[in-house]
């Protein structure tokens, strides 16, 4: 048999001690596993035994063994053990062992272009290992757009939870309760939030193609938010974006490279955002025209029966959370409000209550298996769901929408259940618990939201503990 | 190259018992013998790169290193401590002999810093470790280090 052949690249910031070590210590495991090895080193020196395209193409495995970046877009393709600089000094024998057993996964650069040519394209250089798992990376881009739209939400909806106080409509001009500062604050929240499915959109397709991405997510947010598609619309607006501009990457990929300044500046966000812009124009169509449907649909349900309405009315809300189907539930109940229909409304407010505060119950009761940053969202879910601002939530479902999103929508179904048994009428179409004094049966309402909310938030907990339990056994 | 390494930087049977003491000990030498031109600066190069990660290898080994523009020319410092010292080792045993690499900020020539990688590279070779364990005598191990540096990388 062929002497196997394995190329490394060590590097650490400082690069006096550890680089060496760590190549010295591939080294010696190669020797005597009696494996050909050619370690790259990135030193302070700079990079010293450089490895060829030649040495790349007939390796069987590649090592990075670094703290540092070894320009790891040249080993495209290639199957490649990804580890601290320690791991090389200390095991290095069993990185060469997951080489020899095929344990070590294929790595794939976005943007690869051969090698040399990296530094040229830094702004289109998104990288990332698949790990032959995909859920991963779909999972790593959406919490980039979580994490960054979740300032918008808190931000928007507390101020937004703020104008409440000074009364539910003292953001209108024409009516008595109005008062300018409240008005202001309305403003500017509602600013803030309107821009969170762009800004969801947006760092989804950031996280997928880097800057060029992030142009053509934002723009296809604002098209989803604008045409109504919620924030649903908003994650496949994030992730067609991200994935155009992969593709004009391939496309343009033969272009000669003095024009490279060009495409990032031109390029990539004229096509782009007229592409997302004919990509995502039929599919809103679509999505409001099932949201007119639906609308006519509930009026007619109301008559039957609570339990069927309350599922429904609570699916809805829970679903999709601000989006389409909550927005007709809502619209349809406050439609309902204006021909003296109060409980129609009710029901609704219950289950657009109910999501927050299922979150901000799962944080206080099951804090061990929320980050830090989770728990204090968390508790201003309880001031978002006081208020009716259902939105809050959706950070939390937006992170593993397949498995919260049920969990809410049982939550959102059993408050609006046990509302419409108790034949609860709301008159306001907005306010949360700031309009209990007008409610009628407003102890029976608390009640059904609070029950629905604790019966969600002890199964989203149990989620979120499972989910801790299952990372700390396969990590 | 033999200018980098010489008995007068070795300290065998040094009393420190602690990080910062090992720290202090290497830049008295360094100061003594005309190597760099502030202790305060050494110490406090020697942690901060500490602090990024452990410079703790394995068998009681460490090579604290720092490249600080009051370190005047590049040398090795050699600090044996009677006391095992806590520095999150790779092994998790506690260090007590310690390479330190002094470096200057403007060191443009890379021979030095290629004679310190050696000494690294040096480190992994077990015979080289037990040598400079067994070493009695400063000058036994200035030499040993010495030949390690100057040895052909292969």
């Amino acid at each position: 048999m062929a002497k196997k052949k394995i190329v490394a690249a060590t590097g650490c910031p400082t690069g006096i001690a550890h680089t060496f070590m760590a190549a010295e210590a591939l080294q010696k495991a190669a020797e005597k596993l009696n494996v050909e090895i050619k370690v790259e080193t990135h030193g302070q020196v700079g990079i010293e035994n450089a490895l060829t395209p030649q040495d790349i193409k007939e390796a069987d495995g590649v090592i990075i063994a670094a703290d540092k970046d070894v320009q790891a877009d040249r080993f495209h393709g290639k199957s490649v053990v990804d580890v601290p600089v320690a791991k090389g000094i200390r095991e290095p024998e069993t990185l060469i062992q997951q080489i020899l057993n095929g344990q070590a996964p294929v790595y794939y650069a976005s943007d690869y272009k051969g090698s040399g040519e990296q530094d040229a394209n830094n702004v289109e250089g998104a990288t990332h290992h698949t790990n032959g798992k995909w859920i991963h990376t779909i999972y790593k881009h959406l919490m980039n757009g979580v994490s960054h739209m979740l300032p918008f939400v808190v931000g928007g909806g507390v101020l937004i939870a703020v104008s409440f106080l000074f009364g539910i409509y003292s953001a209108d001009p024409k009516h008595e309760q109005y008062n300018e500062f409240a008005a202001l604050l309305k403003e500017v929240g509602g600013l803030g939030f309107s821009l969170m499915v762009p800004i969801l959109a947006a760092f989804i397709a950031e996280s997928i193609a880097k800057r060029p991405g992030m142009v053509v997510g934002f723009i296809g947010g604002l098209l989803a938010s604008q045409g109504g598609a919620g924030f649903l619309g908003g994650i496949l607006a994030g992730f067609i974006a991200g994935y155009i501009i992969i593709l004009l990457q391939k496309l343009l990929k033969n272009l000669p490279r003095s024009l490279d300044g060009l495409k990032s500046i031109f390029l990539y966000p004229v096509l782009g955002i007229f592409l997302i812009g004919i990509i995502m124009k039929p599919i809103i169509i679509p999505v409001t025209g099932l949201n007119e449907g639906l609308m006519d649909f509930l009026a007619s349900v109301q008559s039957t029966n609570p339990l069927l309405l309350g599922l429904i009315v609570g699916a809805m809300c829970g679903f999709d959370m601000g989006g389409p189907f909550n927005k007709a539930a809502y619209v349809t109940g406050t439609l309902l409000l204006a021909e003296g229909n109060l409980y129609f409304m009710a029901g609704v407010s219950a289950a657009c209550i109910a999501p927050p505060f299922i979150i901000a119950f799962a944080t206080v009761m099951f804090p061990k298996y929320f980050s830090k940053e989770e728990r204090n969202a968390g508790a201003v879910n309880f001031i978002l769901g006081s208020t009716h601002i259902t939105e809050g939530a959706i950070p939390f479902a937006a992170k593993n929408p397949i498995v919260v999103l049920p969990i809410i929508m049982l939550g959102s179904s059993i408050a609006a259940i046990m509302t419409y048994l108790f034949k609860v009428q709301v008159p306001a179409p907005h306010g949360g618990f700031l309009v209990l004094p007008v409610v009628t049966g407003a102890f029976q309402w608390v009640l059904s939201i609070l029950v629905g909310s604790l019966v969600g938030a002890l199964l989203y907990g149990m989620y979120r503990k499972k989910a801790a339990q299952k990372k700390k056994i396969e990590g | 190259m033999k200018q980098m390494i010489q008995p007068e930087f070795i300290k065998l049977q040094a009393t420190a018992s602690s990080q910062q003491g090992v720290f202090q000990t290497i830049a008295d030498i360094a100061v003594a013998n005309g190597i760099a031109n502030s202790a305060e600066a050494v110490v406090e190069g020697l942690k901060a790169r500490e602090e990024e990660s452990t410079t703790g290898f394995q068998e009681g080994f460490a090579i604290p290193h720092t490249q600080v523009d009051e370190v005047k020319k590049p040398a090795i410092i050699i600090v044996r401590t009677e006391t095992g010292i806590e520095w999150e080792s790779f092994d998790g045993k506690p260090a007590f002999f310690f390479l330190s690499l002094l470096i200057p900020k403007s060191e443009a020539g890379t021979t030095h810093l290629q004679a310190l990688s050696a000494l690294s590279r040096a480190l992994i070779n077990e015979e080289i470790r037990q040598a400079m364990l067994t070493a009695t005598t400063e000058i036994e191990l200035a030499h040993i280090v010495s030949q390690a540096i100057s040895r052909e990388d292969d």
